[in-house]
């Protein structure tokens, strides 16, 4: 008989590494997203197509078969990636591709009046990105974002089945061998919502915050 | 015409011409703009007025024709005799001669109005915050909002943004500012405010100024120079008195008729 303490504990561990993940995770595919939506509204084709064959390879295949592939497949190719990684690049990555379609929406959804206003004041490229669009794109990239964070928590889950030992794969692994399914994943379940629900809350604070002064 | 026309023209606008796909807006435009001038362009909707201005501020480009701001070009190089398209910093170093105010007045809705006024400065003009600041603060109290530094845009009125936005146009001391239909979008009993202040920035300020308006009387007042456009043509330009009292042209006396009737009826 495991006792609940030894339960919650290696539940605890679990999430310990489903919060790494998350954590490195969202920074990566933040990155991608900015990356690859400034890329899909320059003015060159080559920037253009690339990011257009990265949004769309990484949105129209299974994120589950993604991470299969990066962990049992680039082996055989010569490329031997630790489960940690693998599992960053496969969540990163894919919702790096869905981020860059928020971020490039976003910044076509700010006002054309804006930038003419900030060429008239003979603003450089850079100058009206940073003052003038990006602030104003950033609110409206802010619910999706929220989102997107929140199914990438939930798809952490699935690194468990690349042998990472995540709060999904602790779970698993107790349930075996305690057959206490109906306690073990209502733990999980609630588990999962603690997380996610700050992540929520976080985001409702910022986009307030930075909403000030608009009506 | 008046004291201000004298030497070489600020804007020379040369044979420009304009069209979207298959309508083309502006035929063969060629109108010059003199240091302090004050012009005011009237006409129809969809004559080309706006086009013309918004290619001066290089937010549309000529399908054909040049441009020149004070002596250079604006949308070429000369390059050996030979025209060539301008780069973006070219565009950027003459573009800082114009400044212009919109029908819907662009501020920028996250920044406080000190900081629409601010922000330019200090990052175009390279002056301190400090500076950038009295300057703002000059201004708001030029157009009677000293009091709302701290406010955003969407706490105003239309009539007050529109005023912010003359200020911000102003601190950056434009050789030339265009307002294009300025009043336009605002409900009627806010037109008088604005006007006010353009008519002051008129008299004290030594720019030049291109002002596309259905405000006739105002045009009248202020103008050393009224423009009449119809269907992406000069059809006549003169002194205001002669422009309304007595146009040559039958467009511009049936232009100028249908608004009297206008103002008689309201």
């Amino acid at each position: 008989m495991v006792s609940n303490i030894a339960i919650f504990n290696s539940l605890l561990k679990g999430l310990a590494v489903t919060l790494q993940v998350l954590g490195y995770s969202v920074i990566l595919a933040l990155g991608l997203s900015f990356i690859f939506g400034f890329l899909s509204l320059s003015k060159w084709k080559i920037a253009k197509i690339a990011s257009h064959l990265y949004i769309e390879i990484f949105r129209g295949t299974s994120l589950l078969v993604q991470l299969f592939w990066l962990y049992f497949s680039l082996p055989i190719l010569g490329i031997q990636l630790p489960a940690m990684l693998v599992g960053v690049l496969g969540l990163g990555l894919n919702y790096g591709a869905y981020g860059a379609v928020v971020v490039k929406t976003s910044i076509q959804a700010v006002p054309k009046g804006q930038f003419e206003a900030s060429v008239a004041l003979n603003m450089s490229p850079f100058r009206r990105m940073r003052s003038v669009i990006l602030p104003q794109a950033f609110v409206i990239m802010l619910p999706t974002f929220s989102n997107l964070t929140i199914e990438l928590l939930k798809g952490t889950s699935l690194v468990s089945l690349v042998t990472l030992s995540d709060l999904t794969f602790q779970a698993m692994a107790l349930r075996s061998a305690t057959m206490e399914t109906v306690k073990i994943f209502t733990i999980l379940l609630i588990l999962y919502f603690i997380v996610a629900y700050p992540i929520t809350l976080a985001f409702r604070w910022l986009e307030k915050k930075l909403s000030v002064g608009r009506g | 015409m008046n004291e201000h026309v004298a030497g070489e023209p600020l804007v020379k606008y040369r044979n420009i011409g304009k069209r979207f796909g298959a309508t083309e807006v502006l035929s063969d435009i060629n109108f010059d703009i003199y240091p302090g001038e004050k012009v005011a362009m009237i006409g129809p909707s969809g004559s080309g007025k706006t086009t013309l201005a918004r290619m001066l501020m290089t937010l549309e480009k000529p399908s054909k024709g040049t441009i020149e701001v004070g002596g250079e070009l604006l949308w070429h190089r000369n390059v050996n005799g030979r025209l060539m398209e301008a780069n973006a910093s070219h565009l950027r170093k003459v573009r800082g001669q114009i400044g212009m105010v919109f029908q819907h007045f662009n501020l920028f809705p996250h920044m406080t109005i000190l900081r629409n006024i601010m922000e330019a400065q200090v990052h175009v003009l390279g002056r301190t915050k400090q500076e950038a600041k009295e300057q703002a603060v000059k201004l708001l109290e030029k157009v009677g909002l000293a009091d709302k530094c701290n406010a955003y845009p969407a706490q105003l009125s239309g009539g007050q943004q529109q005023r912010v936005a003359m200020a911000r146009a102003l601190v950056m001391k434009p050789k030339i500012m265009l307002f294009d239909e300025v009043t336009s979008a605002l409900d009627p009993e806010l037109v008088g405010e604005v006007l006010e202040v353009i008519r002051e920035i008129a008299e004290e300020e030594e720019m030049a100024m291109l002002l596309i308006t259905h405000e006739m009387a105002f045009a009248r007042d202020i103008a050393d120079r009224v423009v009449f456009m119809a269907e992406g043509q000069i059809i006549e330009q003169g002194p205001p008195k002669q422009i309304f009292n007595q146009p040559k042209h039958q467009r511009t006396m049936n232009f100028l008729s249908r608004f009297s009737a206008q103002s008689q009826s309201v």
